[in-house]
């Protein structure tokens, strides 16, 4: 399904119920006022009148009195929202398994997990309902569930989408993006959603380009970086092979293909820094969810033990422990040691990437190290290379704002697997021309699973 | 024992903009509960800060008033700790980088000046307002996000007395420069006190207390004369001093225990990451600069070397600054500033007060008491008519000439004109011309009095009392 066909946002209305039933990716359905273009909301994504939980307990009966920016401008272009969709718990998860509605389930194979933490869209846009879905992205939260749902999924560069009205989860490294079922959708949406918000001290006063008119897909002496940490660290041979032979046509249509090795060190230090840094930002982010203006309120002998029990009863244990680490990395005796350090190796990994990338246009890798995981699989070990560097590089794009999208690359086991690739800040439009000559390769644009 | 008393003060100043610090919601003092706020005063979901660079024009302007370094850097942090009056369940403040750093403030106190320097200016957020009633608590969310200023003094001040010269000091600061009405008894400026005893000349500082909330100047001075008997009690007795947080208590004139310090708290401070650092123009700077009005000390030197007035005026001028400025507006047409002093700050103003008005409110343009002024200076009128003037002036908005003229209250001063009147006088009474010969000066009042009668009052009463003596004289 397109942006081109527009107007059915009534028809996907009433496809939900039924694909709600086998996936269990919506927290609400909207039942659209007018005709548009259908488009479902991670439901982070602040709307008027709407329940917005952030798939959260403490949220369960939150209504926003606002619209986050990115929503008015899609009313203002023609977009119907005909849902929200289930997520993480405060989008602090990579698999959709703590939605406080239960887990998401992935449409190639439904005993399969969607990835996180934007699952709920990635999946209604995988399965064919909606031709866009939008999702938020701290880690690779829109980039990893596309790769798993064999869609395309962008994160442009920080501050060139409004962050204002989206629930945060680490102010620093979130981003606001988007999925569709191919690169020229994708190159649309930018030029709907991006630009300056005065309500967000971060967003961008540059230019937004007419991305769509601008696509093009020659590869002539653009110079690209294979990152060799990440393919070194698959196991997978079919996901190699897949990856190589998408890095050998982009050198026949004309590409400079550059293998890179960066500090291993460094990249080992990914997961454990942002680990800290968002956790650490998360946790005072959601100092406000205390049961007192707004959301579920427990009620107690004082305001103290109001704010307690709210918080007690309104948060899942990961959240809780994530909390807890936070705090601890914030506290002002293990500060330096600990988030002020981090901060520091965050400097330092986009330092070693940048002196690399800066004289090129794109850094390519596989986007997960293979297919989605099943449901009810143990976690994998967190200490092998594997998982620490091929299944958390795309966080290099959110230490560093860079523009980076993954689109679909192959099938593993007839499971979708994606492709990433990340560029430097603000250039979208390299990575919209990269991208379409990946698709014009694989030939896998529009690809959906129906479920219905 | 005798003892260094050390005082140092943070005060928290209410800006007067606009709209709030972070949130373009606006913002009137003593509005109806929760009606000027927005969703980012309540810290709904996914609201982020927006600066707001009026405030940050204001704060500038205080810290050129100060003296202090401007960190041209603008960065903020986060305070983080629960509380329900704080919505967001942290405040965004400047722990690491205050915009002024550096500054000093001169205060005069008991003929003296004395310098008082000024650690930092820093701006921050306000929090809303609780109401513990008796079984529900309420919040007003309209104070959340007021822009405020904290000013933390260094610990140069050594009495109540110069603790409150200093507050009114920077009081009248802020309100010259329009920053804020800094109204203590409104909450616009808070006061917390530092303070600490020491043996005269030792080097080592004592246990500090602090005392907080503190809602009128007064009772700063109070709070801080109470600390210091009860403290040198203490400490002459050998017992030590508690490090702990006191309130003042209005009725009792004392100090209460609130709580006990027992290890600060974690305020998990970090900068904020949905603000990044701002730079500031030189520009911005120069600007603010350019527009700052003349400030209190400014005008008290004027008043003391190019007008002559005394310490006592220059204070009683500067102690309002509306009433500073009606006077320098006023002379640019009077020709006496002691006279014109004289006539604004006790005959116009006990005219407003009689009337429950203030000079904010009063109608007589400066111009016009100016006029009034020059009239009592060149001996037009006489004192006498000059309040009558005035009261006129006040009812009917008319300027003073036209009053004299319609009430033909000009002055007599004219020589020859007096010389008939004086002639008279002395030839219908030969007994009041013997009195005086034989010493008794009583007459010459009554013949005044005679003078007056002839006139209307409106005799010059000096020129009429010197050439009445010189007639006398030479009969």
């Amino acid at each position: 399904m397109k942006l081109e066909n527009t107007s059915t946002a009534i028809k996907a209305y009433e496809k939900l119920a039924e694909v709600n039933s086998k996936l269990n990716c919506l927290v609400t359905s909207v039942k659209p006022a007018k005709e548009g273009i259908p488009i479902v909301l991670k439901d982070n994504v602040s709307t008027a009148g709407i329940l917005t939980t952030a798939s959260c307990r403490i949220l369960e009966n939150y209504i926003p009195v606002y619209n986050a920016h990115i929503v008015d401008k899609l009313n203002e272009n023609g977009f119907a929202c005909i849902g929200k969709a289930s997520m993480d718990e405060l989008a602090m998860g990579g698999t959709n398994l703590t939605a406080v509605t239960g887990p998401c389930k992935n449409p190639y194979d439904l005993n399969r997990i969607s990835g996180g933490s934007s699952g709920g869209s990635a999946v209604l846009v995988a399965s064919g309902v909606v031709p866009v879905s939008i999702g938020s992205d701290t880690g690779d939260s829109i980039r990893k569930p596309a790769s798993f749902n064999g869609i395309v999924g962008v994160k442009p560069t920080y501050g060139r989408i409004s962050r204002y009205g989206i629930i945060p989860y680490a102010s620093s490294l979130d981003h606001v993006g988007y999925f569709t079922t191919c690169v020229k959708d994708a190159a649309k949406m930018l030029e709907v959603l991006a630009g300056r918000d005065d309500r967000d001290m971060t967003s961008s006063y540059k230019e937004v380009l007419p991305y769509s008119s601008l696509l093009n897909s020659d590869m002539n002496g653009k110079k690209i970086l294979v990152f060799k940490n990440v393919t070194d660290a698959i196991s997978n041979k079919e996901v190699i092979n897949e990856f190589n032979c998408i890095v050998n046509s982009l050198k026949e249509k004309g590409a400079i293909i550059k293998e890179v090795y960066f500090d291993e060190t460094l990249m080992k230090a990914i997961l454990p820094t942002y680990y800290i840094i968002a956790n650490a930002e998360a946790t005072t982010n959601h100092s406000n969810l205390d049961g007192i203006s707004f959301g579920r309120r427990v009620d107690g002998d004082s305001v103290d033990e109001i704010m307690m029990k709210s918080r007690t009863e309104g948060f899942g244990p990961w959240i809780k422990k994530r909390f807890v680490v936070g705090s601890y990395a914030l506290f002002e005796e293990n500060q330096d040691r600990i988030f002020r350090k981090a901060q520091k190796i965050r400097r330092m990994i986009v330092d070693e990437v940048m002196k690399e990338l800066k004289d090129a246009d794109a850094l390519m890798a596989p986007a997960a190290p293979g297919k989605a995981p099943l449901i009810n699989e143990s976690s994998s070990d967190e200490l092998t290379d594997e998982y620490l560097i091929a299944d958390n590089h795309m966080a290099i794009g959110n230490f560093g704002g860079l523009p980076s999208m993954t689109l679909p690359m192959g099938y593993v086991d007839n499971m979708p697997i994606g492709v990433n690739i990340t560029c430097n800040r603000f250039k979208e439009e390299d990575m919209f021309n990269i991208a379409l000559a990946i698709e014009n390769i694989t030939g896998l644009a529009d690809k959906t699973k129906e479920v219905f | 024992m005798n003892y260094d008393v050390v005082v140092g003060l943070e005060i928290h100043l209410e800006l007067n903009t606009k709209t709030k610090m972070f949130s373009g919601a606006p913002y009137k003092f003593k509005s109806e509960a929760n009606t000027c706020i927005n969703e980012v005063d309540i810290a709904l979901p996914g609201t982020l800060p927006c600066l707001n660079k009026e405030a940050v024009k204001k704060a500038i302007s205080l810290c050129l008033a100060l003296n202090m370094n401007i960190d041209q850097l603008i960065r903020f942090d986060r305070k983080n700790y629960y509380y329900s009056d704080l919505p967001k369940g942290f405040q965004i403040t400047q722990q690491f980088h205050p915009i002024g750093s550096h500054g000093h403030l001169d205060i005069y106190v008991e003929n003296e000046y004395k310098t008082i320097r000024i650690n930092r200016v820093h701006m921050e957020e306000d929090t809303a307002k609780q109401f513990h009633l008796k079984d529900v608590s309420l919040i007003d969310y309209n104070r959340a996000g007021v822009p405020l200023l904290e000013i933390v003094s260094e610990p140069d001040l050594s009495s109540g007395k110069e603790a409150s010269a200093y507050i009114e000091k920077l009081r009248q600061t802020f309100t010259y420069l329009g920053i804020s009405l800094a109204r203590m008894e409104d909450g616009e400026m808070r006061c917390d006190v530092n303070i600490s005893l020491k043996p005269k000349g030792s080097d080592v500082f004592g246990t500090k207390v602090e005392i907080k909330n503190i809602n009128s100047i007064s009772n700063v001075k109070d709070a801080i004369d109470y600390e210091i008997k009860r403290q040198s009690e203490l400490l002459d007795k050998g017992e030590k001093i508690i490090q702990e947080t006191r309130r003042f208590d209005e009725a009792s004139m004392t100090t209460i225990s609130m709580r006990l310090k027992e290890g600060a708290v974690d305020y998990k401070y970090f900068p904020e990451p949905n603000i990044f650092p701002i730079r500031i123009p030189d520009s911005m700077i120069e600007e603010v600069r350019a527009n700052m009005p003349e400030l209190p000390d400014q005008k008290s030197k004027r008043y003391l070397h190019d007008y002559n007035l005394s310490e006592y005026d220059a204070n009683v001028l500067l102690a309002n600054k509306y009433l500073a400025n009606y006077f320098d507006e006023a002379m640019k047409i009077a020709k006496n500033p002691k006279l014109l002093c004289n006539l604004l700050t006790s005959e116009l103003i006990g005219l407003l007060t009689k009337n429950n008005s203030s000079i904010e409110d009063c109608k007589i343009a400066p111009k016009d008491l100016a006029s009034l002024s020059n009239l009592l200076e060149d001996n037009i009128i006489s004192s006498k008519q000059g309040k009558m003037v005035l009261e006129e002036m006040y009812n009917t908005l008319k300027d003073p000439e036209s009053i004299v003229k319609e009430k033909n209250m000009v002055q007599v001063s004219n020589e020859d004109e007096l010389l008939n009147i004086i002639n008279e006088v002395l030839d219908e009474n030969p007994k009041s011309i013997e009195d005086f010969k034989n010493g008794k000066d009583r007459a010459i009042g009554f013949m005044i009095g005679q003078i007056m009668k002839k006139t209307k009052g409106q005799a010059n009463p000096k020129l009429a009392n010197d050439l009445l003596t010189k007639k006398l004289m030479e009969r």
